[in-house]
């Protein structure tokens, strides 16, 4: 096999399809295997930040940026140009479109990353070459001979430390270098007659390896496959010849980090380790933000003062009757007192001054009930402003951040693609793979973020059954709160029915639907990469980062949910929902009527639901069968919401009456038989 | 030379790969680095048969049954 280095003449080039662009600038993409660094490289051109972590796979979007006269593109990491997955694919169309592709790879894992270099070089791409993570292959005593390399390839190389901005700054000067490499010459004789048929070498390299995309865009039929493993092989022991040229190295030695990488997945060391990894986080989320810091910010500063403020300030002109409920040291209602405003508060300052001094030093709680039912229906006991607001700024918001925060931290050291090694083989029994431990973890914080994140799952397959497993079995942050303070009234005994029931539904579930929906369960096959000390800047801006994306995305649901069910409270409907519910509640379930309440009210939000039990008189067997109930039902309206989106329409109604079903079901079941 | 695959591998072992499945696999395997004649170190394998590899440098963890599908010759 001969190489050779076309001339600089570019090749017709056809549009193969629709990222908008802007004609008239030229197309920058940044392309490389997975955690290599290329969104690091993309913030540092374009100014803007995007998802920077130590998990393959984060960037699953297409980020686009300008930088001077170009167009900048940020890509999700691929190992090849082709189809094998949703990156891959979006990848490919972006590099095909693409005037310069700026390649970025990992000084420690050229073996690897290579490959793809070489690929866009057969492509007839112009490339410049990236070699990033230099301080690592010198901290493994790797050294790289980027010299030898450029000549190697015939494209021009730097060296940087991209999140020490080190060496970033010739980048400028890469990308008016960037040039078409040294290819194969009987491949690139083969790829020039396929001109005619398709636009560019790139799709005449990809058809030739076998794309079964590109070769129904131009009505072909799929080159057989063995042509691809020849390519691929051919190009395998090109890029090793390459290697053995341009780098050598000395034994790794054994660091703090990649000892304690090792032990956490080891069958003796990764389980302590993980139960460790999961206390700790339990105590950062569960116990200080979720209980402490949510504890100030909804009750004090929610409720306490926004609201209150809104509402009374709402009720200034506006006809209302406020009940203030004085709460003893316990937080249960002493006294009540009720004061009507025909006018508005303003009308009758001396009463409003007499009802806010009416509870003294005592805590009091204020309802606000205005004649107006549009009022009622946007700032009343559940009204869609101040309820979203209260909930989304007071409580949803230090718990996301909390969450993804932990989430950073773990991500950036490198330790949850070994945790997903871990439990793989758990996760294979109801059909997953290791991958979506991640969802299923973030679940546990918010069922309506882990949701968004079952994106980066493989298959729809495993998308459709993580997210069902997400919206049945695992109870959000919000309400494990309450159920773990139910559960502590209830007894040692009831938690332990609680928990079996709730973990054994959730694998036979997920063992059904392993069984039942086509297709297979991905394999695991994923990178762990070095473990490394997360840095704070990019774990702070991580953590706004995902947190402002996730509000954005959910924000406008939960306000819709909070509007549907202050309409249904509005007309009435919520009651007749209630009634229609009784029989089921009290000859099914065996709970007090009330107990329906809690039940509609947790579709607004989860821990409403659960909430709704406190004020319940109920014997330990009969929390237990609520609480199964409620934890099983009732996905809040904005996970149903997002889950729709992601799932769409007929899989989330299936998967949402589903859960219903089941809910009532299980939850009946566990009453007939405890009670 | 009796036909062993990648999962019977211990820890602590090497082997050479022998032969690689057919199929999307394939091609996914030898893009990595892991090909025929390629010499991998098994660096800690799972109950249940999850393993992780270590080759050219890198780690990398598979599931039992992709281990299952990849004969090797130990070394
Ligand atoms: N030590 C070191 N770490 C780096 C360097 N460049 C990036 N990183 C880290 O490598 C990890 C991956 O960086 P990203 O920019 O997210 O990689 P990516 O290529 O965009 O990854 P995907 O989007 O998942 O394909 C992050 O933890 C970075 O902080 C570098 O030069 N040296
Ligand atoms: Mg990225």
């Amino acid at each position: 096999m001969d190489d050779v280095t076309t001339t600089h003449r570019p090749h017709k080039h056809l549009r193969t399809e629709s990222v908008p662009t802007d004609p008239l600038k030229p197309r920058i993409v940044l392309v490389g295997n997975p955690n290599v660094g290329k969104s690091v490289v993309f913030n540092y051109l374009s100014g803007l930040y995007v998802d920077v972590s130590n998990f393959p796979g984060t960037t699953i979007e297409v980020s686009k940026a300008t930088y001077l006269n170009y167009e900048l593109f940020d890509t999700p990491g691929i190992y090849g140009v082709s189809s094998f997955n949703d990156e891959e694919r979006v990848a490919r169309d972006i590099i095909l479109n693409g005037d310069i592709i700026i390649n970025v790879v990992d000084a420690v894992h050229l073996e690897r990353d290579l490959f793809l270099t070489q690929q866009l070089i057969d492509m007839g791409k112009r490339v410049g070459l990236v070699v990033n993570m230099m301080d690592e292959a010198k901290r493994q005593k790797i050294a790289v001979d980027l010299q030898h390399l450029e000549e190697e390839l015939g494209v021009p190389v730097i060296g940087t430390v991209a999140t020490k901005n080190k060496g970033l700054e010739e980048i400028h000067d890469l990308v008016v270098r960037a040039r078409e490499g040294k290819q194969n010459r009987t491949l690139h004789a083969d790829l020039h007659a396929r001109l005619s048929t398709v636009g560019s070498q790139g799709e005449a390299l990809l058809l030739m390896e076998g794309d079964e995309v590109i070769a129904e865009r131009h009505g072909v039929p799929p080159t057989d496959i063995s042509v691809r493993e020849e390519i691929y092989i051919d190009r395998r022991n090109r890029v090793n010849r390459v290697l053995q040229r341009s780098v050598s190295d000395v034994e790794t030695g054994r660091r703090l980090a990649s000892m304690i990488g090792r032990w956490s997945v080891s069958p003796w060391f990764g389980f302590p380790i993980l139960a460790v990894v999961l206390y700790a986080l339990y105590m950062f989320v569960g116990v200080l933000v979720a209980q402490d810091l949510v504890g100030l910010t909804e009750d004090t500063i929610g409720k306490g003062i926004v609201e209150f403020n809104i509402k009374s300030w709402i009720a200034g002109h506006a006809a209302t009757t406020v009940d203030v409920d004085v709460l003893d040291a316990e937080g249960e209602t002493a006294e009540t007192r009720s004061f009507r405003f025909d006018e508005g508060l303003q009308a009758d300052r001396a009463l409003w001054k007499e009802a806010r001094e009416f509870p003294g030093a005592s805590d009091a709680e204020f309802t606000f009930t205005y004649d107006n039912p549009w009022l009622v229906l946007f700032f009343g006991e559940f009204g869609a402003v101040t309820m979203t607001l209260t909930y989304l700024v007071f409580l949803l918001l230090p718990l996301v951040l909390g969450f993804y925060f932990a989430l950073s931290v773990l991500e950036d050291s490198g330790y949850l693609p070994r945790l997903a090694t871990l439990v793989d083989r758990a996760l294979r029994f109801v059909g997953l793979n290791g991958r979506a431990v991640i969802p299923l973890i973030l679940g546990f914080g918010c069922v309506t973020m882990a949701t968004i994140t079952t994106r980066l799952l493989g298959t729809q397959r495993e998308k459709t059954i993580a997210t069902t497993i997400l919206q049945l079995a695992i109870p959000c942050s919000a309400q494990l709160g309450v159920i773990a303070a139910l559960l502590a009234t209830a007894g040692p005994l009831a938690t332990l029915i609680y928990t079996a029931v709730i973990f054994s539904f959730l694998v036979i579930v997920g063992t059904v639907m392993h069984r039942t929906l086509p297709g297979e369960t991905s394999p695991l096959l994923i990178d762990l990469p070095h473990m490394r000390m997360p840095q704070l800047n990019n774990v702070t801006k991580k953590t706004l980062f995902k947190t402002w994306f996730f509000m954005k995305e959910a924000s406008p649901w939960f306000f819709i949910g909070a509007l549907v069910v202050g309409v249904l409270q509005v007309t009435g409907a919520l009651f007749s929902i209630m009634d229609a519910l009784e029989p089921l509640v009290v000859g099914w379930l065996q709970l007090p009527r009330e107990a329906a309440t809690a039940f509609v009210m947790g579709l607004v939000r989860r821990d409403f639901g659960a909430a709704g039990m406190f004020h319940l008189e109920l014997s330990a067997f009969q929390i237990v069968a609520a609480l199964i109930t409620i934890t099983l039902f009732v996905p809040c309206v904005a996970s149903l919401m997002v889950m729709l989106k992601e799932r769409g329409l007929r899989e989330g109604m299936i998967i949402w009456f589903g859960s219903l079903f089941l809910a009532l079901f299980v939850g009946g079941v566990v009453s007939q038989v405890l009670i | 030379m009796r036909s062993e695959t990648l999962s019977m591998l211990g820890k602590g072992g090497r082997a050479r790969i022998a032969r690689l499945p057919e199929g999307e696999m394939r091609s996914r395997f030898i893009r990595i680095g892991l090909m025929e004649g390629a010499v991998v170190s098994c660096l800690e394998k799972l109950p249940g048969g999850t393993i992780v590899l270590v080759f050219n440098h890198q780690e990398v963890a598979l599931s039992g049954d992709l281990a299952a599908s990849i004969e090797v010759a130990r070394l």
